[in-house]
């Protein structure tokens, strides 16, 4: 039952409407087996003609008054087993979402988005039927099979019962058997249509550049081995799956006909009445459905468990980042903030990302970082997000290792722009005031003219409700990034980090960003990292990174006179112009 | 949000033509379906074969007394139920490659055509809607050509099988037994409409709830970094929460009808043996025909309901099928005209002619924007962001069409030539760039097979992309997660160049491609892209002067209007928009 560990809460919740549920399903089975009875007594009464028409409408009216019983037992069970099974779609849908927000960022670096997505509905779905229709069938198999058998050697003759049943045994072999295979090549089925969600999720994301390449055709075929794949999985599910169900009514049958002659024979050696016969026939029918729903059952269960097991790998995930007995009761610390030879390697990495980094940057202080591509400089930005771990003591925010401080407080206090400038598909508004729902109109607006991108919103005609499309569609790269910086600005942090958020702006706005962001930054400590020297050489310090060291560091003026890496790339931004000037 | 993601729910009957477009798929396969249908007649008539014998057994042979007689009978049934057990499964399977065939057929349709729509076209649908109509939405359809198609014909044969048996019998004691059906059919209809309503309701909160996971999944650094976990899972409970709405209201209209169907059969088995049983006291009717009536009308309750439980696979195809079609009923909006021009070889010359662009209705982008650009020259157009800079580029390539004026390649109007032709000489390089799942080496070639190897090296030297994949752990093998999540933007970038560069195109456009790479490895591009430009027109989209000023034109765009244009020096002289930009960058 290890399985079911992460549904258990589910279960304790729900337990008695499943308890008054299945109580409800069986009452309902033990209705049912009145039916035959009825129709044998009848048949016997009929043959002596011992009947009278009052008689017969009286039982007529039984069986009417049963089947009124019936009814509204069913309607009970379905509204209590198969309605508690939605409720366990929705809870498990929301503790699935509610665990992946929990996950460090590493863990969706490596699990496709399709795959996940296919766990949340595809998955739960498989699972939401096992818990639904799965039960119902499953009490239904035991229970009816179980009275209907006892009740016919009670009632009409042991050897005959035993006789007639002998097909038993071999559907349970064969749903067994059956069963196993069904599992596997159903998990390759889930395999293939997963891979094939993925293909078509990828090129629809990545539809600019494949119209732009003329990649149509080619993405086309690509989708059609994924395609196939997915057809040749259902074919071979459909070879076991397809031979399962007739070979289980055929059984059922021969054991009809095993009933027919033998019972046939008893009625004229006058072993059995032929009302009991028909009775029989009668439970022999009871117990075709049970009989199919065994095969049935398998099936959804199997589906089921197979389904709750991929969810389980999910759900088994510990998040690598997470408060524990060491983060220590504080609501609040000072906004300095210090690298203590930190050495970094991304887990499964070789070469490490940081090593020996050593930065003391004061309360209200501006550190600038500087370095070619994959230097390091984002790394440091998403070891002080805490995105990863840290080795102990080296990374010291107000004086405090940042293990032990609350991921919410540390989360909190630092205003982030990253470089690629996710936006959600809701309003502008909703976007800057992301981090607040709450926050008034005012500090939106500000934020925006901040960075300079309310005069771009002004001139939408829905102004701040202008909705954004999936990715932000209708913006420009460069207004994606100012509503990126806005909605950072506007959560009015202690700590603002700004991961090369102003490449794609033009110099006039950077400019006056740059000048607005100086109000901004004046009492706050900031981390910006860039590319351009303009952006940079304002910082209390800069630094340069080469492959996840420092190896420069100091004021603009310092850097340059210093003569290394940044004075060569700032003569180099001098020597430009300096040639484009002669021309 | 809501507006965003919500579909409207279209209400519409249920429809011949949609059903008559749905069986045009079935068409190819013809003779499977008819091979189908014949073994379902076989499987049928065994059926309808069993009660008889029944009949036959307990009047002819038990009540007589005759074991031989019961003995054959019993052969005969084994006889029955063997070919019957065949039937079924090679039916089954036939059915069931039928179907696949079908969807494979239809998904293939689907994606090729959703493929060709353009670009605005994927601004106004969130991309985990369109997969859900690949995926989910087919999956529906395949069920309903599996179990639906030919299995509807089964319940109709059963019906009217017994239906003749049961008049053949006894007229009278049949009527009787068929006062239920007009009962069985209301309830039915009611059931229909109510169940397919629960049915789309539930189906769209459910491409809502998809929509929504995949950009929060997207998004969950941002999510994250923002501690907006407990408000983010709020939204998704809410939109959770509507559709555990939708589907207990699902559930509701099942308890309901379901067990209803089950009471009108009692009520049908207590008129027959109130009738039938008072005609047997009378002696007016044998009873094993009483007995095989009382098989029959079980036999003829089931494939009432199982064209109910039909139904719900129809509604939830159905409603899958009118989505699935609406896409596929959406022109494409960017069409190549009957017989389009060749351009043949291109020498790059390309023209704008009071050009006005607008993404949607009249929120006009670029403004009567006119400019030639002649064959290998370098044009630059700077800008403010927002000036429609990035929307040119999509116009020379045609990704979006124009609302008035003309765009011109060596002198044709671009919508008179083959947009694929078109595009495939023109080289761009995007802002974002988008990489595929796969290897490095495939996502400089993408699926031109005609690129080798040694072509890739080649070009990744030249813009000096062959350092950093060199230091990856399987080179130019190296695994590229989805989008390319593990590179670093400035890889990516190269990465990018590599590819545009592979294709070897005759235009090549750089959207504001330089930003994202620091100064050196910038330099190392520029002076690959030197080399590069030479006999291609070239289009340059960057806010860094510098690199634009070897251009023999420079564009400047504001709010979507040609402000200035000229050499880097003219524009300098004329002082104007272009020298405050210049000095914006420049000045100490």
């Amino acid at each position: 039952m290890g399985k079911f560990k992460h549904i258990e809460d589910f279960f304790k919740k729900y337990k008695w409407k499943y308890i008054l549920g299945i109580f409800v399903l069986l009452f309902v089975d033990g209705l049912q087996l009145i039916t035959p009875k009825i129709l044998g007594y009848v048949t016997d009464a009929l043959s002596a003609h011992t009947l009278s028409m009052k008689e017969i409408f009286f039982y007529a009216f039984l069986i009417v008054l049963i089947a009124v019983f019936i009814a509204a037992f069913r309607y009970l069970w379905r509204m209590l087993i198969i309605g508690s099974s939605r409720q366990l779609e929705f809870w498990l849908r929301n503790k699935l979402f509610a665990h992946l927000e929990k996950l460090s960022l590493n863990y969706f670096y490596h699990n496709k988005t399709g795959d996940l997505m296919a766990h949340a509905t595809n998955d739960i779905n498989a699972v939401r039927m096992a818990f639904g229709m799965g039960i119902v069938m499953m009490t239904d198999a035991i229970f009816l099979t179980a009275s209907t058998i006892i009740i016919m050697m009670v009632s009409i003759d042991i050897k005959f019962t035993l006789i007639a049943l002998i097909p038993f045994p071999f559907v349970a072999f064969i749903v067994m058997f059956f069963g196993k295979l069904i599992q596997k090549r159903f998990k390759r089925v889930q395999e293939a249509f997963s891979n094939l969600t993925d293909k078509a999720q990828e090129s629809f994301s990545g539809i600019r550049v494949i119209k732009s390449f003329v990649q149509e055709e080619s993405e086309i075929n690509n989708f059609a081995k994924a395609n196939e794949a997915n057809l040749k999985a259902n074919m071979n599910l459909v070879k076991v799956w397809g031979a399962m169900s007739p070979l289980v009514i055929f059984l059922s049958a021969l054991s009809f006909v095993i009933t027919l002659y033998y019972g046939g024979t008893l009625v004229i050696d006058k072993v059995i009445s032929l009302g009991q016969l028909v009775s029989f026939i009668s439970y022999l029918e009871l117990l075709t459905w049970p009989m199919m729903a065994i095969g049935h059952v398998i099936n959804v269960l199997q589906r089921g468990i197979a389904s709750m097991t991929r969810i389980n790998e999910i759900l088994d995930t510990e998040p690598e980042i997470h408060d524990d007995d060491n983060t220590l009761d504080i609501d609040n610390f000072e906004e300095s903030i210090e690298f203590r030879n930190l050495s970094f390697t991304y887990p499964g990495a070789k070469v490490p990302a940081l090593s020996d980094i050593n930065i003391k940057l004061e309360k209200g202080k501006t550190l600038a970082v500087i370095g070619k591509t994959g230097s390091g400089k984002s790394t440091l930005a998403n070891l002080l997000l805490r995105l990863y771990n840290v080795e102990e003591g080296s990374i010291l925010l107000g004086g405090y290792d940042i293990n032990k401080i609350p991921i919410d407080l540390l989360r909190r206090k630092i205003g982030y722009v990253p470089q690629d400038n996710f936006l959600f598909s809701c309003s502008i508004r909703d976007n800057i005031a992301f981090a607040d729902e709450n926050m008034p109109f005012e500090k939106i607006e500000e934020a925006a003219k901040i960075t300079s991108v309310h005069d771009d919103i002004i001139g939408f005609p829905n102004k701040f409700d202008t909705q954004l499309g999936e990715r932000g569609v209708t913006l420009s790269g460069g207004q994606k990034q100012r509503v990126s910086i806005a909605r950072a600005i506007a959560k009015n942090p202690g700590i603002m980090i700004f991961d090369d958020c102003l490449s794609a702006v033009d110099t006039k706005t950077e400019e006056k960003i740059l000048s607005n962001l100086k109000e901004v930054t004046k009492d706050r400590t900031s981390i910006i990292i860039a590319h351009r020297i303009s952006t940079v050489k304002h910082a209390d310090e800069i630094i340069v990174l080469d492959e996840g060291r420092i190896i420069e560091r100091g004021t603009h003026d310092e850097l340059v006179a210093l003569g290394g890496y940044y004075s060569s790339i700032y003569h180099k931004q001098l020597l430009e112009e300096k040639i484009a000037g002669q021309e | 949000m809501n507006n965003f993601h919500e579909e409207e729910v279209v209400v519409k009957t249920f429809d011949t033509q949609l059903l008559k477009r749905l069986l045009k798929y079935a068409k190819p396969y013809i003779g499977l379906i008819s091979a189908s249908f014949l073994l379902l007649i076989l499987i049928t008539l065994g059926d309808l074969a069993r009660p008889y014998l029944m009949k036959i057994a307990i009047d002819d042979y038990i009540a007589v007394g005759n074991k031989d007689g019961l003995k054959n009978i019993a052969l005969i049934f084994v006889a029955v139920i063997t070919g019957s057990f065949a039937c079924n499964y090679i039916q089954v399977y036939i059915l069931n490659y039928t179907g696949q065939k079908i969807i494979y057929n239809m998904r293939q349709e689907l994606y090729s055509h959703l493929l060709r729509m353009s670009l605005s076209f994927y601004d106004r649908n969130p991309v985990g809607r369109l997969v859900t109509r690949v995926s989910n939405d087919m999956e529906n359809l395949n069920e309903m050509y599996t179990t639906v198609l030919v299995n509807l014909f089964k319940d109709i044969f059963t019906l009217t099988g017994i239906v003749i048996v049961m008049l053949r019998m006894n007229a009278k004691v049949a009527l009787i037994s068929f006062i239920a059906i007009p009962f069985i059919f209301l309830s039915a209809l009611i059931f229909r409409k109510e169940s397919r309503k629960a049915y789309r309701v539930t189906r769209v909160k459910l491409a809502k709830i998809n929509a929504t996971l995949s950009e929060n999944i997207s998004g969950m650094k941002i999510i994250q970094i923002f501690n907006r976990e407990k408000y983010k899972y709020d939204e998704f409970f809410a939109i959770n929460d509507e559709h555990r709405q939708a589907s207990l209201r699902e559930v509701f209209v099942f308890a309901i009808f379901r067990p209803s169907m089950d009471l009108i059969y009692s009520f049908s088995l207590a008129l027959l043996i109130w009738y039938g049983g008072g005609r047997v006291l009378q002696g007016a009717l044998p009873f094993g025909v009483l007995f095989a009536f009382v098989n029959y009308i079980d036999q003829f309750f089931k494939p009432i309901n199982d064209l109910t439980e039909k139904f719900d696979i129809l509604q939830s195809a159905i409603s899958s099928a009118e989505r699935i079609f609406m896409l596929l009923d959406q022109e494409e909006e960017i069409k190549n005209i009957e017989s389009p021009k060749s351009l043949g070889k291109v020498i790059g010359k390309i023209e704008f002619k009071n050009v006005w662009f607008a993404y949607e209705g009249e929120n006009w982008v670029l403004k009567d924007v006119s400019f030639t650009i002649n064959p290998g020259e370098t044009v630059a157009f700077v800008g403010a962001t927002g000036a429609g800079k990035t929307s040119i580029i999509s116009l020379i390539a045609r990704l979006y069409d124009i609302q008035k004026g003309e765009i011109l390649i060596d002198g044709k109007n671009i919508k008179e030539v083959d947009k694929y032709e078109l595009r495939s000489h023109i080289g761009v390089v995007l802002q974002d760039v988008f990489l595929f799942t796969g290897d490095i080496k495939g996502n400089i070639r993408l699926n031109n097979q005609n690129i080798d190897d040694e072509k890739i090296k080649e070009v990744a030297g030249f813009v000096n992309a062959d350092t950093f994949i060199e230091n990856l752990p399987n080179k130019y093998d190296e695994k590229v997660m989805e989008r390319g999540a593990t590179l670093s933007s400035g890889q990516r970038q190269l990465l990018a160049f590599a590819r545009a560069l592979a294709f070897n195109p005759s235009v090549l456009v750089l959207d504001e491609a330089t930003s994202n790479i620091d100064t050196e490895t910038e330099l190392l591009i520029q002076d690959a892209i030197k080399k590069l430009i030479k006999g291609r027109t070239n289009i340059i989209i960057a806010h860094r002067l510098s690199t634009i000023q070897n251009a023999d034109k420079i564009i400047v765009m504001h709010k979507g209007k040609i402000r200035e244009m000229g050499k880097h020096q003219e524009l300098l002289d004329k002082k104007g928009m272009y020298y405050d930009l210049y000095l914006l960058q420049y000045k100490e």
